[in-house]
């Protein structure tokens, strides 16, 4: 299949994706995503309590844990979708704590994320739902965009739905065009959360198997919340297990099985 | 860095908040104009003044009653549908999703409608204006027959367009005001589909109960500075 770099993204505005593009493909070694000391709370619940975390351009850190560890809370916070209490993050070497909206958005430019339920914009269409990041920060003529449009949803298997609406598609459908959505400015920085939740098997390892697909041929640093313990094999280069609000254990899915953590054994026993 | 003009989403509420209200806000100014009419004529037969119809209708309406319906068939349609809309897209993750894709979502989804129902609101209520004025003819001409022309200049004798342009541009306070809750009610929404519902009912509430309080302030204002 033909690469998305080799035409992607004519007349991108500035030179934010581009820059990043440009950077993952060298393949450098810097970290893109460093977490240090995260604290976030609700109210009396500790949600995170001290979260340390790196991830290296072309990396993929697959997170686990328990149902309400703060694992989509932690994607939310990289984003800067919420605000940490305390602790940095710093994402392409910027400290996004401290950054005003419009050098947020600037970086957000960077990052593709996907949400648990896809999120699409129910009023538009499969079409318009993709072209929504590229028309408002890319410089694409009309049919150029319609050409990315086409070729990002044909990466994703999906090219003959364009005009279909998000809610007359199945849930992995819109999984798909989420991914699609998310890699519309080609980011060096790709934030999936639960991109297996709720699919049938089959989908899933679709799902896995064009989430691998993408990450070979974007060479972009992930970061993957899941409950899915096999989604996290297959696509992880490294496994962060959350528990009390705290990194647990770091470390190659061999590296969890071998643990003889009680929780962490519990865990993979369980969940296998 | 470029700032892409929101012309689109702008035209899309154009249309939802105005070309889809139309229809209501017609029908309420023709039912105001038609009952007031019929209300009226009584009471002005009755101290022999059944000559002052058209003028007190076209007054009463140009000043009060089309801008005051208006705002309050407005408030009901389009507070609860701005509500509920953005409330659907917070509880959705839609909001979030705008965000993470670095697009202002208040620029793109509130700044839009509030502009829409600056915009359209003024010119709702001539809408509802005509058709009040025309179904009081209706009415009129039912109980004693007269002329579509002799109505209208009996109506319009005394009026200035000052009379006509204060009160219906105080309507843009009123676009303001739906506008600003809605969007603030439905960008706030909490906890699914109940808290959905709660932010459509709470844009209502609130925006008609602004709508009343500020018709209040403005036409104290309106007389004191226009008059």
């Amino acid at each position: 299949m033909m690469r998305a770099e080799q035409h992607v993204l004519p007349g991108v505005e500035e030179s934010s994706a581009t820059r990043t593009m440009e950077g993952s493909r060298e393949k450098s070694e810097a970290p893109a995503v460093v977490l240090k000391g995260l604290h976030r709370s609700f109210g009396t619940q500790i949600v995170l309590d001290g979260i340390d975390l790196t991830v290296k351009s072309g990396e993929t850190l697959a997170v686990l844990g328990r149902s309400g560890t703060g694992k989509s809370v932690l994607l939310k916070l990289i984003i800067g979708l919420q605000k940490p209490d305390s602790g940095s993050i710093r994402v392409h070497d910027q400290e996004i704590t401290r950054l005003d909206l419009d050098a947020l958005n600037e970086l957000r430019k960077k990052m593709g994320f996907l949400f648990q339920h896809a999120a699409l914009y129910d009023s538009l269409s499969v079409e318009q739902n993709i072209a929504f990041p590229l028309k408002r920060h890319t410089k694409m003529t009309d049919s150029e965009r319609g050409d990315r449009v086409r070729q990002l949803l044909s990466n994703v298997g999906m090219e003959s739905d364009l005009k279909k609406m998000p809610s007359d598609i199945s849930g992995g459908m819109q999984k798909r065009v989420g991914l699609a959505r998310a890699l519309a400015l080609e980011p060096g920085i790709l934030l999936l959360d639960e991109p297996t939740a709720g699919l049938d098997p089959i989908t899933s390892a679709e799902i896995n198997e064009l989430i691998l697909k993408l990450q070979e041929e974007h060479d972009m640093a992930s970061i993957v919340v899941t409950h899915d313990l096999q989604s996290a094999k297959t696509i992880a280069d490294r496994i962060a297990l959350l528990h009390e609000g705290q990194v647990l254990i770091e470390g190659s899915f061999e590296d969890l099985e071998k643990s003889d953590n009680e929780f962490v054994s519990e865990f993979m026993k369980r969940d296998s | 860095m470029r700032r892409p003009f929101e012309g689109q989403e702008l035209l899309r509420q154009f249309d939802e908040i105005g070309s889809k209200s139309l229809p209501l806000v017609a029908l309420a100014g023709a039912a105001i104009g038609f009952v007031l009419a019929l209300e009226s004529r009584s009471s002005l037969v009755h101290f022999g003044a059944a000559s002052m119809l058209p003028a007190a209708l076209v007054y009463s309406i140009i000043h009060e009653t089309g801008p005051i319906v208006t705002g309050l068939v407005v408030s009901g349609r389009v507070g609860a549908g701005i509500g509920a809309e953005l409330g659907s897209m917070k509880v959705t993750e839609q909001i979030d999703a705008i965000e993470a894709s670095g697009v202002n979502p208040y620029k793109f989804l509130a700044f839009t409608r509030i502009l829409a129902c600056i915009l359209v609101l003024p010119l709702l209520t001539i809408a509802a204006d005509f058709c009040a004025v025309i179904f009081g003819w209706i009415a009129e001409t039912l109980a004693e027959p007269v002329s579509f022309q002799r109505f209208i200049n009996q109506g319009f004798a005394g009026a200035t367009f000052k009379d006509f342009l204060a009160p219906t541009f105080r309507t843009v306070v009123f676009g303001l005001i739906i506008g600003m809750i809605g969007c603030f009610q439905g960008m706030r929404t909490q906890g699914g589909t109940a808290g959905v519902g709660l932010s459509a009912t709470s844009s209502v509430v609130l925006s008609s109960l602004f709508v009343i309080l500020a018709d209040v302030i403005l036409v104290k204002i309106i007389l004191v500075f226009f008059s």
